[in-house]
């Protein structure tokens, strides 16, 4: 009896271990691997750990390098730079590069083109800058603006970021869009974890300072915005936080929010 | 029970003393993590209070409890003398000044690290040479058990080591097994660190020595009930032990089970491979083996006492057992509580399902639920059990109502106490937060459920002080005289045991076995620091004081 009891114990715990181990080892790490697009092998020394990742997804290139939201940085440097900027050469730089869309005026007949007016400098400063970084990518504007350096950048935006003619006075502009769409700009809404819109963007340009003044914008430009965040294809906001925002609103919600804070 | 009565006593008293203390530190924390404002509430005492508590539940009131009661059997289920008694008082001694150094240590804020030995978290070195303290006096007490079976079995050779006391030293083997793991880990990396003998410490080298002690410690925790259900339960309620084997086999899978299976704390650490986390949620899972044994032995046992207590029927045996036994009515509340605490845990030992409540409440709710719940009932059922047998008093019918009322108290207290918690969880409450801001819309909800919880705290502390009160007024009172109490018997298997396998009658097999299971699971999870070295990210640089 003794003896019997000493060869199945031991048979039962290692037949345990087995099995586990081929289920573990071999089994688990060839099935994944297999739909992950990794050869068995690997995926075996991957479940061993003697090959660093999982055998179940792709291990993404060790030396990636990561790629930052925008290279703006907001420091003393860049607002004196602001502070210093030279308006007069900004408006020759437009009259050079920009006039033939946003006009020198600041205020396109397209819809289609953001209005330069009433906009804030440092929100122009940033897009400027994020088109040269390719942080942001437009056909257009990417290649326009490829050789200007920081202080063109700086000129440039403190040149449109002063007019003020003929800009829509925000304290009035504004279309109401219905109690739903008020609901998400005053509140938000709690159930989808959606801020708020005024939280950040006030009736002029509100805070975080790149936060750009969005009354009296073109529906249609913003409605194409808020679809580019919502979808990812635009990525130059900080911390995520358009693309969260965007992606958890309807389409509805995104034309309504366009025309309420278009006015038109 | 005549000669060593006052060490055991002199354990138990320590061990509730430090669990009536830390009960009302457990109460504090739910409060400052309610709605509700408490006194003294910052961060800085939230975290030294958790420490406090959980260093006082899990290490000081399971150690000394486990050794007294460890020595009460010895005594009672062998009828011998124990042996080295100097010894067990100096481990006694020195346990108590280590538990003592600790508590002083957190006090004084030097120690908030959680109960937990994680690195980077470090404390001064007095707080974990304290808990050296603590554990080497438990290994002392490891060794006196086994030298206590092994005079014992020398002295009747051919006879089966009684239950309680082959139980009593499995848990022994399997502590000294337990604690190898964060002993390594405390010597080798956390006490030089602290000291500053190091400059850096390889957090998942220590993280997975410690996830060696971590599951197993629990079980050092559990056994104490189990050794209850099987040998006091049955006796208790009039009836005999349905099977002595599935007792020794139960304890025989506990201790190869509860070791190789630590990596299931260390689902979501990334220094370990998926397929060794696999082959230890295979091995976690096979626990589930000795614990249903137990809830099938045990019900059977106790259909057999409700039907010679007259009961009828398919289930007429359950209102015939005498639930006014202390015991009997333990061990029915520890079965309730298992049943949700153990049905949690299979969703914590789950690779997939753990993902989803990975550092929430419920994590803390099932293992007080499971720990606190269906393992301590049973401590405060032992006590009431033993304490005649330790003092020289007898219970009166007043006595058992009132420890009943204490009991249900406790099971009751623990349900509304974790089940909101648990609920909490998995909306994804945070565990180790010291503070909510309920006025956030998106937790706001959470509010009423946490007070149901602080609530259900508040039972259980009202259930800690009822026995104190229980056990101090028993003790209290004149003694039974000549006549005295009862000699305690342990329950007796409904088949005599007639011939017994040297597997079931030892230890050496699974010993052997253990090291097998130990080298398979931890050889290359530990060996993987020492052959290949660590990725920057978790190597710990020691702060130097300027």
């Amino acid at each position: 009896m003794d003896r019997k009891w000493r060869v199945w114990g031991t048979l039962g715990v290692l037949a345990a271990l087995a099995v586990g181990g081929l289920l573990g080892f071999i089994v688990l790490p060839v099935v994944q691997g297999r739909a992950a697009g990794i050869d068995a092998f690997t995926a075996i020394c991957r479940a061993v750990g003697i090959l660093p990742g999982s055998p179940a997804r792709p291990t993404p290139p060790y030396h990636a390098e990561p790629q930052p939201v925008t290279k703006v940085a907001w420091t003393t440097a860049t607002f004196e730079e602001l502070y210093r900027a030279d308006r007069a050469n900004g408006a020759r730089l437009a009259g050079e590069r920009c006039i033939s869309c946003h006009t020198l005026e600041g205020n396109t007949p397209d819809p289609t083109i953001p209005r330069n007016i009433g906009q804030s400098v440092f929100a122009l400063y940033k897009q400027l800058h994020d088109f040269r970084s390719g942080s942001r990518v437009n056909e257009t504007m990417s290649p326009l603006v490829k050789d200007l350096d920081d202080k063109q950048i700086a000129d440039l935006a403190a040149y449109y970021g002063r007019l003020f003619r003929g800009a829509i006075d925000p304290d009035v502009s504004g279309r109401y869009a219905g109690i739903d769409i008020q609901n998400i700009v005053s509140n938000g809404d709690v159930a989808r974890g959606l801020p708020p819109c005024s939280a950040c963007h006030a009736t002029r340009a509100g805070g975080p300072i790149e936060t750009p003044t969005l009354t009296g914008q073109y529906a249609q430009y913003l409605e194409a915005q808020l679809k580019a965040f919502a979808s990812g294809a635009r990525h130059n906001d900080i911390y995520h936080r358009m693309r969260s925002v965007a992606a958890k609103l309807t389409s509805n919600e995104i034309r309504l929010l366009a025309i309420q804070y278009s006015g038109e | 029970m005549k000669h060593n009565r006052n060490l055991v006593l002199a354990h138990l008293w320590l061990a509730f003393a430090v669990f009536a203390i830390a009960a009302v530190f457990g109460v504090w924390l739910m409060w400052v993590r309610s709605p509700l404002h408490a006194p003294y509430e910052n961060p800085q005492n939230y975290f030294r209070s958790v420490t406090l508590h959980g260093v006082s539940m899990a290490y000081v009131l399971t150690t000394f409890f486990a050794m007294g009661f460890g020595y009460f059997v010895a005594e009672t289920a062998l009828g011998r003398d124990i042996p080295g008694i100097r010894w067990a008082w100096a481990a006694f001694v020195a346990g108590a000044i280590g538990a003592v150094m600790a508590a002083l240590t957190v006090l004084a804020g030097d120690a908030s690290v959680l109960y937990t030995f994680y690195p980077p978290l470090t404390a001064s070195p007095l707080f974990y040479i304290g808990l050296v303290l603590v554990v080497g006096g438990s290994w002392v007490w490891c060794t006196i058990m086994i030298v206590a079976m092994t005079q014992w079995k020398r002295a009747n050779p051919g006879l089966a080591v009684p239950l309680a006391m082959f139980a009593t030293v499995a848990n022994a083997i399997m502590w000294l097994w337990t604690t190898v793991g964060v002993a390594a880990e405390l010597l080798f990396q956390v006490i030089p660190a602290a000291l500053g003998w190091t400059d850096t410490v390889d957090v998942g080298m220590s993280r997975t020595l410690f996830s060696w002690t971590l599951h197993a410690i629990v079980y050092f925790w559990l056994l104490p009930a189990y050794i209850a259900f099987y040998t006091m339960a049955p006796e208790a309620a009039g009836g005999r032990l349905y099977s002595d084997t599935m007792g020794r086999l139960t304890f025989v899978l506990f201790l190869l089970y509860s070791l190789p299976v630590g990596l299931h704390h260390l689902f979501m650490d990334p220094e370990h491979s998926t397929g060794f986390k696999f082959v230890q949620t295979a091995l976690t899972a096979l626990v589930t083996v000795p614990t249903l044994l137990t809830v099938f032995t045990i019900t059977a046992s106790f259909e057999v006492a409700g039907r010679l207590n007259g009961g009828t029927g398919l289930f007429g045996w359950l209102r015939a057992l005498p639930w006014r036994q202390p015991m009997v009515l333990a061990t029915g509340l520890a079965f309730f509580m298992l049943w949700f605490g153990g049905g949690g845990g299979l969703i914590n030992m789950s690779y997939g399902m753990n993902a989803m409540i990975h550092n929430t409440s419920w994590v803390t709710a099932h293992f007080h639920l499971i720990f606190g719940g269906t393992v301590v009932i049973m401590y405060f059922a032992i006590a009431y059990q033993i304490w005649p047998q330790l003092t020289g008093r007898v219970a009166d019918a007043d006595d058992l109502a009132q420890q009943r009322w204490q009991l249900w108290l406790w099971a009751v207290g623990m349900m509304v106490m974790t089940l909101p918690w648990h609920w909490l969880g998995l909306e994804g409450q945070w565990r180790r937060v010291a503070h909510f801001d309920y006025d956030d819309p998106l937790i706001a909800w959470w509010a009423s459920w946490v007070d149901l919880s602080l609530l259900g705290g508040v039972i259980l502390l009202i259930s800690a002080s009822l026995f104190i009160v229980n056990l101090a007024r028993l003790h209290a009172r004149q003694p039974a005289g000549r006549a005295g109490p009862q000699p305690l018997r342990y329950a007796v298997p409904l088949h005599p045991i007639t011939r017994l396998p040297a597997a079931l009658n030892g230890f050496a097999l699974w010993n052997v076995l253990v090291l097998v299971l130990m080298a398979a699971a931890y050889g290359w999870p530990v060996g993987q620091f020492i052959a290949q070295p660590s990725p920057a990210a978790i190597v710990h640089h020691v702060d130097r004081p300027s």
